[in-house]
């Protein structure tokens, strides 16, 4: 069924109400951030001066970052800020601005993390697709069910080191961590890893959803008028099942972008994470502030569209039928 | 003994297998003996060493230990705020349920990790107090969420109905008839909370924001990384003690989970 113009403005009323969700949870998160930075014991100041430094380039330092204003007025400033992209200068890079540093950082993350999604979800529902068919014996679809649950009980911190040692340093066919020459294909390797947990997760669910419309009428009435098995679960099963694999790979998110933390560190990748390390070791305040927010906002924003493109492909969601 | 038991004994094992290294390690978890880096495993060191000659045995088995009671101390945390949060909005109905639901929408849809970067970051030294509270933050979303559903059912069950005929107030119907029979579903909750705990410290830790003194296992998976060209067991035993930890609480979570009975 295509959309209508009247599914058009649920799916756009869909988008709105996500998007008001999800600007709640951004505050939110901007509001930890902030908080974290003022209230945790210690003065942010002295942080970043060091227990050394004299009393008057502490002081110079807070009234620098605005630390002696009352906290309503730091807070005001601090979204101010966000919204105009400005934070102040990096500390470690003086004249440069912490929001440049952030932005910088923020492609190479959304190349990997987008690259993984469109992995995992390829790889998930292929094989899902292959072992719901008729391509494959009973034995090998509960071989797949069980690499699915196996490989999604690995936790990639767990996997991703093991990975790399046995197909890096091991067999040599993929770059080793932090090889400056890596390119491409240390980007595909470090996307390959990231997509696996989500892959397994999207198989999974996406092998539930086949199974259970594997014998629906309108599959029957498909093969019935000759239609072949890639037409049958490609054309007419697959769309059926697009909602219930949307909704996991926006559910895994959350965990896809921590693991690009990690494997931005294990890899030492240029992105977000090794941004946020970097200035967490030399205290950088306003990039280390700007950068978590950013992560956050990531996340969110993804979450967003995740939600808009159920809304897209599953007629009741847009109608509000749960 | 019921079968059901038997998915504790991972954790059990593991638990046990802790305290056993503790015992056996000569060392003190995290002592640098450089002249020992990466030394192969022997009598005294049956893991070996890994950087700057930390003894393995003694680092691991601490690591483990902490991994285990930081989870299930985020986990118990967040199983007592939210089953009777959930529960009771459920009972109350009206919008502090529509508040507590869309409340749990929301943490839920939090990013965690990039929360806990954050609060690691602003503070001095990381320690396992700051990580476990940043995880107890969110942790009670998903067990009032699982309460709130299951609640709703159980609300117009005869016996509930019947407890509250007889004059049982709300907070004995929420507390004796209505907790009770959640404890099954959050108990699996429980499980995979504490074991999202482990991997989220390991993450942390192996991505720096781990404990100072270096005893956690994403620091002992850091170490395996910088050493895996020299001393790959350590990457391996790093690998094996988080998937082992995670899928041991896992496993326990369904100690008491009860099966639907067949009618």
């Amino acid at each position: 069924m295509h959309p209508t113009r009247g599914d058009g403005r649920r799916i756009a009323r869909v988008i709105a109400a996500g998007a008001g969700e999800a600007l709640l949870v951004a505050l939110a998160l901007s509001s930890c951030v902030f908080a974290a930075f003022r209230w945790l014991p210690g003065d942010p100041a002295r942080l970043v001066l060091g227990d050394e430094a004299s009393d008057l380039a502490v002081s110079r330092l807070r009234a620098q970052l605005h630390l002696d204003e009352p906290m309503a007025a730091q807070y005001l400033r601090f979204l101010r800020g966000l919204v105009r992209l400005d934070l102040g200068d990096s500390f470690r890079r003086p004249g440069t601005g912490a929001m440049t540093e952030v932005l910088s950082a923020l492609r190479p993350t959304v190349e990997l993390s987008t690259l993984a999604v469109a992995l995992g979800a390829a790889l998930g529902v292929g094989i899902a697709l292959a072992a719901s068919g008729p391509w494959l014996g009973p034995r090998f679809r509960g071989g797949v069910d069980r690499f699915f649950v196996l490989v999604a009980s690995v936790p990639l911190i767990a996997l991703a080191p093991v990975l790399t040692w046995g197909l890096a340093a091991r067999l040599r066919v993929v770059p080793l961590p932090g090889d400056p020459q890596a390119g491409i294909e240390g980007l595909l390797f470090a996307s390959i890893l990231l997509s696996l947990p989500l892959g397994a997760h999207v198989g999974r669910v996406a092998r539930a959803a086949l199974s259970e419309i594997g014998r629906e009428a309108f599959l029957t009435v498909a093969r019935a008028k000759g239609a072949p098995p890639t037409r049958v679960w490609l054309m007419h099963a697959l769309p059926c099942v697009a909602g219930p694999i949307v909704t996991v790979v926006a559910s895994q998110l959350g965990a896809l972008l921590g693991g690009a933390v990690v494997l931005e560190r294990l890899f030492e990748r240029w992105g977000l994470g090794t941004l946020i390390l970097q200035a967490y070791s030399s205290r950088d305040l306003p990039v280390l502030e700007g950068a978590v927010v950013a992560a956050g906002l990531l996340f969110v924003v993804a979450q967003t569209l995740g939600s808009a493109l159920h809304a897209a492909v599953d007629p009741r969601v847009r109608s509000g039928v749960e | 003994m019921s079968r059901r038991w038997l998915h504790g004994l991972p954790l059990v094992v593991l638990a046990g297998a802790s305290a056993a290294g503790s015992m056996l390690a000569r060392d003190v978890p995290g002592r640098l003996n450089p002249e020992l880096s990466w030394c192969g495993p022997s009598w005294t060191r049956p893991l070996g060493c890994g950087e700057a000659g930390v003894d393995l045995l003694a680092l691991i088995a601490s690591a483990e230990r902490g991994a285990l009671m930081l989870a299930v101390a985020v986990g118990l945390v967040g199983f007592a705020a939210g089953t009777p949060l959930g529960a009771a909005a459920a009972l109350v109905r009206g919008p502090v349920e529509r508040l507590v639901e869309r409340t749990c929408d929301l943490v839920q849809s939090f990013p965690t990790f990039i929360m806990a970067l954050a609060v690691l970051s602003a503070v001095r030294t990381p320690s396992r107090l700051y990580i476990g509270c940043v995880f107890a933050l969110t942790a009670w979303a998903p067990f009032a969420r699982l309460a709130l559903v299951q609640t709703r059912s159980l609300r117009s069950a005869l016996f509930v109905e019947a407890a509250a005929a007889l004059g049982r107030g709300p907070l004995g119907v929420l507390l004796l008839h209505v907790v009770p029979n959640l404890l099954g579903v959050a108990a699996v909750q429980l499980g995979s909370t504490a074991a999202a705990v482990v991997v989220g410290e390991a993450s942390l830790a192996f991505v720096g924001l781990g404990p100072p003194n270096g005893v956690s296992l994403g620091g002992v998976l850091d170490q395996g990384v910088s050493g895996m060209l020299r001393a790959p067991r350590v990457l391996l035993v790093g690998s094996l003690a988080v998937f082992a930890t995670s899928g041991g609480l896992l496993f326990a979570g369904r100690i008491f989970h009860v099966e639907p009975r067949g009618r």
